[in-house]
């Protein structure tokens, strides 16, 4: 009896959402009375063994062989469909990324089971397992559950909470690794690095408007973006200024962005505007005027000099993410 | 002795003129068939429904002059012309009758008063003409083009005024005229000339007269290949003008199972008058000097726009009838339009996009020249067959597919700015005297919900028995007919139309000049039968009747922007003054003010749209507002008032405010 | 080259969601395709017009689905299929679209990476399994050479390159492409176009459930915006520790 967490690797790390399902699975395992096991795949990973350890991992089954060098969907889902039957789990977990929303569902139709994406929270109900996830873009939330075996689910990130590292460690089973054929190959991985996200697919957006005064105090933004890994927006006022290009205007005739979080610096909030980014899950804004229309739709609002706060939101966001 | 003169004295073998008329007609008659086939080439529309409005409209633009003469100088100067040369035309025909009916007037007081009337009529062209060398050659506007039509037709003008003369005075000087006062220019020529010897004036005379009559039959044979064929067509072309509401554009008929294409993309897809047109304009360039996409750089000019139109005519017509495409400038334009589609080739998208729909050139053009259904045509063409349009449209048409408004939000929200406010929803109660219509603006843009909270203020301290329509409200589809998409305008038409008479409404108050002119001017159409007002109306009445009390007024300094849908297209330029009058409101004109006054650059969808090129429209107004001083620019439109607001974000410093009237008004109860 | 679209009809994505007996109410609520799908249908309209071929759009939905299906008909697609069932699980989904699609002649099976109603990510890879072919998810760039498919997938923090044999399942990401408008030709043609009706029956699968939903339930009302007080520099500490802390979005 036990549940799985799918172990997400890259670099020669443990990813940290992987981590979140090991944290949140320890408190479930215990609950259910089961074993907290991990699955490991790659080449040359076994190092990382110890890390799900850490995580209370009892045991991790560990496919380290140079067909799984790259990710591809087909060998890691058979790798992982073939373990499964073999083992019966109870439940297998992976993280809702680009990563888990590949290969969970795969693996899924592979056992012929249900699975839950996106999973927000989850709670032991007798012997089940009851999830709750988002749909219709976090206006409504269900709690399912999953009605065949193995249960499957992919996690949010960064919802979980991360437990306390402990000094443990997992017996690790090595799992025999015989890959039938590979027809969809990753031939290359690009980093993001110098060049910044894409404003439509960031998941954060620090943006700016007439309050920015002149283009030469984008580089604010631009830092506060970087420590974010986020794109920088303008409104149509600044592109009409000519101070940002028209491919970053976020506005009803420019892009319609709905990130996780939007950063409005010195932004009005003209309805042209809301029109592209009110959808954005969180919004802050930082203008001087307590009477702009931003702050209507805002769930956080500094009524400032954005001048004073954002440089220190850029040196105050360094020291809480360890950058 | 009564007064006359000898017809044809000093003439002999008269007939001969026959002769020469006829083959003048033939010419004419030629060029004007050929220009008649090319006519053919557009779709029938009938335009000769009552008849009385359309002589009145001749006589109004023709005979009163009435559009030439808001500009003083092209005006006096085309009005000198054209008196006297329709003197001449009745001379002439005074002299026929007799001649040729041998009815007895051409002798008298009646001769007498005709001829000092003829006199002055050709001093008068004579001045005309002058006046339009001088503004053509020397003043030189930035709006003429010239052509060596324009010159040829000047000349031509000013021979036969001055060669007429030449003969008067040469017979009054042989014939020692008693009644020469009643010529004086020809007396005057008389005595300059009457020093000659009688055989040699008689020579001369001989060979002016012929001459004379020469230019006369060759203008007429002239005319239909030159812009003097405006003579005839421009009268034409107002009687044919449409007496449809100004604010209604041409329907698509959709029933209509035969429709194999939407829109214009070929000359055929053009009306028979939409091509009619093209000869009614002179390139006199008013629309141009009014147009705000051609004064902001825009690749926009009506003007150009009808002459390419009518080059493009042209070409087509010496490929199939051998009718000449003109000269110069005119022949190369057809020689290339030959190759070049109409959309995207002969007009450029960007061309299509540019134009507001602020209809000044129509307003201005004493022609009666209808722009705007053409650019909307070829609009359709573009959005219902192409899908083609600037990409942020896009949005546009889904958003108000989707939640019946352009800027998409959610349409359960729409009644949303009325919470707290004490506004009837009509499903919650339906029995109401007016439908207030908040327009999406009203609805949904925080500052124009200031603008619709201030209308509610308005209404009930006036004690006006009102609901709203609330989530059952859609986009009354201006801006997206505008764009050219009449498919969804006529669903979301037909769906508004259908909710309005479910609720037995009457009379319907809107927010926003654009909902009201769709309202009152296209809905009927689909089935309306409300009455519309706007609210600086539907304000205006209530301080009539007496039912709203104007309590603070304010001495407020300000300044008022026509907007183009109350303005030009409604002609509503009293209300709204009157209101503000009413409120204790100062008016500082803007120069263009008016039936001249600029549009904010929001108009005909362009408020969905960027404006990329040349400068921005509504800069261009603000800079207008701002040069009369006042301290508050109000307007009637939640566009002009959004445009107009960006705007003075330049003028940060000077502290202008910009409202809508409606507020105003509030702040004085 | 032939494409198949699957597509899902969903809620318009500003569609105010409430609850009516427990379940999430369909009053008034206007339908769209799917946005993920709409990028699906458009890459699929472009891919036939550089290569030729035909696009086929199917779904399996209740009998309103068949306007978004003829929305992709309006767009430039050749024919359509609808599964017709009230049905929605994505096990389930995906069987029933591998029978269907089964006999047909395609090299390219495209779709949403997401559905913004149910939020799953599923059927398609599901799809894929069933089909047992390859596939490539988020997609953000699709070039088709011969008979490859060079992908670019979005991950967390860069992207990869992928390369498939085809056929292969590729799911559309946003970013992809700016879907067409259609005509108002196209949704005249769309109107005689090929709609296939099929249901469960006649594929001969037995629609089986492999989730269960318990409760349906709407988030607390976001509480009107937090001003946060203080001093600049204090503000922004403060906002960043709410940004971390209580909405979790870094």
């Amino acid at each position: 009896m036990a549940i799985w967490v799918v172990a997400e690797q890259q670099d020669g790390e443990i990813k940290k959402v992987s981590l979140e399902i090991l944290s949140k699975g320890q408190e479930l395992a215990e609950e259910l009375g089961v074993e907290l096991e991990a699955v490991l795949l790659g080449e040359g990973v076994a190092d990382l063994a110890d890390t799900l350890a850490a995580y209370g991992a009892s045991k991790v089954y560990l496919a380290d062989d140079e067909q799984l060098a790259d990710y591809s969907t087909e060998a890691y889902s058979q790798v992982i469909a073939e373990l499964i039957e073999d083992k019966e789990p109870d439940a297998v977990f992976f993280g809702h990324t680009a990563f888990g929303k590949d290969l969970a569902p795969r693996v899924a139709q592979k056992v012929e089971t249900g699975m839950l994406s996106d999973i927000t929270a989850v709670e032991v109900d007798g012997d089940e397992l009851i999830f709750t996830r988002p749909i219709y873009a976090g206006k409504a939330f269900t709690k399912s559950k999953v009605l065949s075996s193995p249960v499957m689910a992919t996690f949010r990130p960064n919802v979980q909470e991360l437990a306390e590292p402990q000094e443990a460690s997992a017996s690790v089973e090595e799992v025999d690794v015989d890959i039938d054929e590979v027809r969809a190959k990753v031939t290359d991985v690009r980093k993001q690095s110098g060049g910044r996200v894409l404003l439509t697919e960031a998941d954060i957006i620090v943006s700016g408007g007439r309050g920015m005064k002149g283009p030469e105090n984008y580089k604010i933004l631009e830092e506060l973006a970087d420590v974010l890994g986020a794109a920088v927006g303008a409104s149509r006022a600044a592109v009409d200024a000519g101070w940002r290009p028209h491919s970053d205007q976020v506005g009803q005739t420019g892009k319609t962005v709905s990130p996780n979080l939007y950063i409005a610096c010195g932004i009005s909030g003209a309805i042209q505007h809301l029109a592209g980014m009110s959808s954005s899950k969180y919004i802050v804004a930082i203008n001087k005027d307590e009477e702009a229309n931003i702050f209507n739709v805002a769930d956080y609002g500094i009524v400032n000099d954005l001048f004073k706060v954002v440089p220190v939101m850029t040196e105050e966001f360094k020291k809480v993410l360890d950058k | 002795m009564t007064a006359s003169r000898e017809i044809y004295w000093n003439i002999h073998g008269h007939s001969l003129m026959y002769l020469l008329f006829i083959v003048a007609l033939v010419i004419f008659g030629y060029g004007f068939y050929g220009k008649y086939k090319l006519w053919r080439i557009g779709l029938p529309e009938k335009r000769t429904d009552d008849i009385p409005t359309r002589i009145y409209n001749v006589l109004y633009h023709t005979f009163a002059h009435r559009r030439i003469f808001r500009e003083g100088y092209p005006g006096s100067m085309h009005g000198f012309i054209f008196y006297g040369f329709v003197i001449f035309v009745i001379g002439t025909a005074v002299v026929a009758i007799q001649a040729d009916l041998g009815l007895q007037i051409f002798h008298g007081n009646f001769y007498l008063w005709l001829s000092l009337l003829m006199d002055l009529g050709g001093l008068a062209a004579i001045i005309g003409i002058l006046m339009a060398y001088y503004r053509r050659y020397v003043l030189k506007p930035e709006r003429l083009d010239n052509q060596r039509d324009d010159a040829y037709s000047l000349h031509l003008l000013l021979l036969i005024v001055v060669t007429g003369f030449i003969i008067e005075g040469l017979r009054i000087a042989a014939t020692q005229d008693p009644w020469a006062a009643w010529s004086p220019v020809g007396m005057v020529v008389g005595s300059i000339l009457g020093g000659l010897s009688p055989e040699t004036i008689k020579g001369i005379h001989k060979v002016f007269w012929w001459g004379h009559l020469l230019l006369a039959f060759g203008f007429i044979a002239y005319l239909p290949y030159a812009k003097l064929f405006h003579i005839i067509t421009t009268p034409l072309n107002q009687f044919f003008s449409s007496l449809k509401p100004a604010g209604a554009l041409q329907t698509i008929n959709f029933e209509d199972e035969d429709l194999e294409h939407y829109g214009i993309s070929e000359l055929e897809h053009f009306t028979w008058k939409q091509l009619f047109d093209t000869d009614a304009c002179t390139r006199c360039g008013r629309c141009q000097d009014n147009c705000p996409a051609y004064l902001t750089e825009k690749p926009l000019s009506p003007k150009q726009m009808t002459q390419d139109l009518k080059a493009y005519l042209a070409s087509r017509g010496t490929a199939a009838s051998g009718v000449s495409a003109g000269e110069g400038e005119a022949a190369e334009v057809a020689a290339a339009a030959e190759q070049q589609p109409l959309v995207g080739g002969l007009f450029s998208e960007d061309t299509i996009w540019s134009c507001t729909t602020c209809r000044s050139c129509q307003e201005q053009c004493p022609a009666m020249i209808e722009h705007i259904d053409k650019t909307i045509g070829m609009r359709r063409y573009l959005v219902l067959e192409e899908s083609k349009f600037p990409s942020e449209v896009q949005t546009t048409f889904r958003n108000v597919e989707n939640n019946g408004n352009p800027w998409g939000v959610g349409f359960a929200d729409r009644a949303k700015w009325a919470e707290g406010l004490g506004v009837k929803i009509l499903s919650e109660d339906g029995d109401v005297d007016i439908l207030y219509w908040p327009g999406c603006a009203g609805a949904f843009d925080d500052r124009n919900k200031k603008v619709a909270t201030a209308v509610v203020k308005v209404l009930q301290a006036a004690g006006v028995n009102f609901g709203i329509l609330g989530t059952e409200e859609k986009c009354c589809g201006d801006s997206i007919r505008r764009i050219g998409n009449e498919y969804l305008f006529q669903m979301t038409a037909e769906e508004n139309i259908e909710t309005i008479k479910s609720y037995g409404i009457k009379k319907v108050v809107t927010q926003c000049p654009h909902c009201y002119n769709t309202l009152k001017n296209e809905y009927p159409e689909f089935g309306a039968d409300f009455e519309v007002v706007h609210h600086t109306q539907f304000i205006q009445e209530l301080i009539d009747t007496g039912k709203l009390y104007i309590e603070k007024p304010e001495a407020l300094d300000v300044t008022y922007h026509d907007s183009c849908y109350l303005g030009r297209y409604n002609n509503e330029y009293r209300a709204p003054r009157n209101v503000l009058q009413r409120i204790g409101a100062s008016i500082r004109e803007m120069e263009r003010n008016l039936e001249k006054s600029f549009c904010c650059g929001a108009g005909g969808g362009r408020m969905w749209m960027e404006e990329t090129l040349g400068t921005r429209i509504n800069e261009e107004r603000t800079k207008q507002a701002v040069a009369t001083g006042a301290s508050t620019v109000v307007t009637n439109c939640p566009f002009c008032l959004t445009m107009i607001e960006d705007g003075l974000k330049e003028y940060e410093e000077k502290g202008i405010k910009a409202y809508d009237i409606a507020e105003l008004v509030a702040k004085t109860l | 080259m032939n494409i198949l679209v699957c597509l899902k009809q969903t809620f318009d994505t500003e569609a105010k969601i409430e609850l009516k007996d427990g379940e999430i109410s369909t009053q008034g609520i206007k339908y769209i395709v799917n946005p993920y799908d709409e990028f699906a249908v458009e890459e699929a309209l472009k891919l036939k017009e550089a290569h030729g071929g035909e696009v086929t759009v199917i779904s399996v939905g209740p009998e309103r689905v068949q306007e978004a299906l003829r929305q992709a008909l309006a767009m430039g697609a050749d024919k359509a299929v609808l599964i017709e069932t009230e049905q929605d699980d994505a096990y389930a989904t995906a069987k029933l679209l591998a029978k269907a699609i089964e006999g047909m002649d395609y090299d390219l099976i495209l779709g949403g990476q997401v559905a913004i109603d149910d939020n799953s990510s599923q059927v398609a890879t599901r799809l894929a399994e069933e089909l047992d072919l390859p596939q490539v998810t988020i997609v953000t760039k699709l070039d088709i050479d011969g008979d490859k498919a060079i992908c670019t997938r979005e991950i967390e923090g860069g992207s990869q390159i992928v390369e498939t044999s085809l056929p292969a399942v590729i799911t559309a990401q946003k970013g992809l492409n700016e879907p067409r408008y259609p005509s108002l030709k196209g949704i005249m043609q769309a109107k005689k176009k090929e709609l296939k009706k099929i249901t469960p029956e006649e594929l001969g699968v037995e629609v089986e459930s492999k989730v269960e939903t318990l409760e349906v339930f709407l988030p607390p009302k976001k509480e009107a915006g937090k001003i946060i007080e203080g001093e600049a520099e204090e503000a922004a500490r403060e906002l960043v520790r709410l940004l971390k802390e209580e909405a979790k979005v870094v």
